[in-house]
């Protein structure tokens, strides 16, 4: 009885004292919003200047890709998609570019600013924060090919597009959430940048990027269906190539699943955030 | 009183000699430990040693704290902890208000942008909001005296022009409460003096400042309060004066223990033949120096120096033949004294005296240990110089003026 009055108090406690991390965190946000805006700007800021293409790689990279897969999965291993399969892959690769850059800038954004981390205060959340919204730009700009290629290939979009932004806000906290952890543990250990490099190459391979994952069965179907991206990425292609809305059921999972990691990812960095300094 | 705007009350922090995570076997189990509990172990294990130890502090509103010590003396962790980027291990660090911090003053500078792109970046590091940069921009660009440059990349510009550029951010912000860490040493000398400045005006208005530094002299005019660190530990929290005699002390404890034994045994004294360590500035003062058995030497001379302490510069030098002593020449076995005798008009503050045993080429022989004289006087209010100054008031009616003869 005393002992599970104690256990109830202690969660209690526990409980009270996330919340009070939680207003502390969202607070300190609201006060340095103005330093999330300005170290995006500097981040696009000094690629668009040391680079001789700019923006032009936001739309490179997938595209390049692109043909690739499409000379592998339309001549060497035919692969039948209901629309075209180069419209299916830039679609994918697209989406994943986004969440597959931001993650690649949020695994550096700690160890690469150990200058400023060491020596000014400010909610450290801002350097994965600020690339994931770099990569948003890099999105908008690729999506201008997307629409081209729609044309050309006569996919004619629906009100089902309206969707998008909600799959895109799911893939936007899923992506803060896993570069809160990324950045913080490449900079305890500098050798998570190339480990976390090998995990997104398996990974993208087990999203639907560049072929139906639902041709993927048995056992490590099973499996494959408990990655998040996937539905978001599947969600893409149904909402904007299909005119179907998503999966609603899978979505929903992937949205809670998102939701947490980015609450658990945001409290284990903000409690780990006063050794960043030690670190560094 | 009111409620002081910074409170220091017994912060202990340690730091770890190697690193905390060699493996992703030490990192888990920590980050799972981080995330149940905030952990507060008290203990120290393997490498880990003390950087502050039980250091309290106060500081009220429009006052002004220094922060002293040797190199490792844990005065840039006390700032850390003030700033929130270390955590104290035990103990609790509170700052009330907006917290301006002067370290490292260009360090959130991008290379590759313009002096503009990084004068926005750094305020927005420092707190400020995109519309108060754009009202105190021009003031900002003025104060760093790079206006012609201000739209190069900051990669063309001279380290001098960068550090002002960061400080003259810095300087602009709005704080109530301001953590100083060496940053006077920045600049030419007309721009350390207009920081020197902008520092005073921010004390006298009411603000709350922490300051660091090796500069003594900046110290004892800014701060009326000094805190002495040494080893971590806290040597003193004094008014500035007794604070730096604390730690001029300390340092040429420290002198003594690194250079060895001397030749020369070097003795101050008043004009009774007192020992003395203390002065009133314009007494006399007497420096007796003995030297051992010199091998080889002819005819002597010996050498006075005097250094101030808080700028450490060598401000009297003199040879005993410019002040009637002649040469000496020693048989074997005999010792070689000098008697000094110098008026001590010296400003209030920190000197060390040295002698020296000249040879005939008028090289060094032998040097005695620094010997530490603390000069005491009421009248200036900054000064190196006793210059005994008189001064009378007047009140003038009418048209009448001055009398002139």
């Amino acid at each position: 009885m005393i002992n599970s009055l104690s256990t109830t108090r202690s969660v209690a406690a526990m409980s009270s004292a996330i919340l009070s991390d939680f207003r502390e965190m969202l607070a300190e946000q609201a006060e340095y919003r103005e330093l999330l805006y300005q170290m995006t700007a500097r981040d696009l800021l000094v690629r668009y200047k040391q680079s001789v293409m700019g923006f032009g790689w936001a739309v490179f990279m997938p595209l390049v890709n692109t043909v690739l897969f499409s000379v592998i999965f339309t001549r060497v291993a035919p692969l039948k998609t209901d629309v075209p399969y180069p419209v299916f892959a830039y679609t994918g690769l697209l989406f994943w570019n986004c969440f597959a850059s931001s993650l690649r800038f949020a695994v550096i954004s700690l160890s690469s600013n150990a200058v400023l981390v060491t020596k000014i205060y400010f909610p450290r959340e801002i350097f994965p924060f600020s690339a994931v919204l770099v990569c948003l730009v890099d999105l908008a700009v690729g999506s201008s090919v997307l629409v081209g290629m729609m044309f050309y290939y006569h996919v004619a979009p629906s009100w089902t597009v309206l969707y998008v932004p909600l799959l895109l806000l799911i893939q936007v906290i899923f992506t803060a959430g896993i570069g809160l952890f990324v950045a913080m543990a490449n900079l305890f250990l500098r050798d998570v940048k190339y480990l976390f490099e090998i995990v997104l190459t398996v990974w993208m391979f087990a999203t639907s990027v560049v072929y139906p994952i639902g041709e993927v069965g048995g056992r490590l179907g099973m499996v494959l269906k408990l990655n998040p991206m996937t539905p978001i990425i599947d969600g893409y292609r149904a909402t904007i190539l299909r005119g179907q809305p998503p999966d609603l059921v899978a979505i929903s999972v992937a949205g809670a699943l998102a939701v947490v990691t980015l609450a658990v990812g945001w409290l284990v960095f903000h409690r780990a955030e006063y050794q960043f300094a030690e670190n560094a | 009183m009111g409620q002081p705007a910074v409170v220091f009350d017994n912060v202990w922090k340690k730091f770890s000699r190697s690193q905390r995570f060699n493996s992703l076997r030490d990192l888990v189990p920590a980050m799972v430990a981080g995330f149940t509990a905030r952990r507060q172990s008290e203990d120290l294990v393997r490498e880990e040693f003390w950087a502050l130890r039980d250091v309290s502090f106060e500081v009220q509103p429009g006052q002004a704290l220094g922060i002293i010590g040797p190199n490792g003396a844990g005065k840039s962790t006390a700032l850390k902890v003030l700033t929130r980027i270390l955590r104290p291990d035990r103990g609790t660090s509170i700052v009330r208000g907006r917290v301006g911090a002067l370290v490292e003053i260009a360090a959130g500078f991008h290379p590759d942008l313009t002096g503009r792109e990084n004068v926005y970046m750094q305020g927005a590091i420092m707190g400020m909001r995109r519309a108060e940069i754009d009202t105190k921009f021009d003031e900002i660009v003025d104060f760093a005296g790079v206006s012609e440059f201000i739209d190069t990349p900051v990669k063309r510009f001279s380290s001098g022009m960068n550090a002002r550029l960061g400080f003259a951010v810095a300087a602009h912000l709005d704080p109530e409460v301001l953590l100083i860490d060496e940053v006077l040493s920045v600049g030419d000398l007309s721009f350390q003096e207009k920081c020197y400045e902008r520092m005073q005006r921010f004390v006298q208005s009411g603000i709350a400042v922490v300051f660091v530094s090796h500069n003594l002299s900046a110290i004892s005019s800014l701060c009326n309060q000094v805190l002495v660190l040494n080893h971590g530990r806290p040597a003193a929290l004094a008014p500035t004066h007794d604070a730096i005699t604390v730690y001029a002390k300390m340092v040429q404890t420290v002198k003594l223990e690194s250079t060895g034994g001397h030749a020369i045994a070097l003795q101050l004294m008043d004009q009774a033949g007192q020992s003395v360590s203390e002065l009133d500035a314009g007494a006399e003062l007497r420096v007796r120096c003995v030297s051992a058995p010199v091998p080889g030497a002819s005819r002597l001379h010996s050498e006075l120096q005097v250094r101030h302490l808080e700028t450490g510069n060598l401000i009297y030098r003199c040879q005993s033949q410019a002040a009637g002593g002649n040469p000496i020449e020693l048989a074997t076995g005999e010792r070689f004294e000098s008697m000094w005798r110098v008026q001590a008009n010296f400003g209030r503050g920190h000197y060390a005296v040295t002698s020296a045993l000249l040879n005939d080429e008028h090289r060094w022989v032998a040097v005695s240990a620094p010997a530490l004289l603390t000069i005491n006087e009421r009248q200036s209010e900054q000064a190196v110089v006793f210059l005994s100054a008189a001064c009378e008031l007047n009140v003038l009616t009418g048209d009448e003026r001055p009398a002139r003869r």
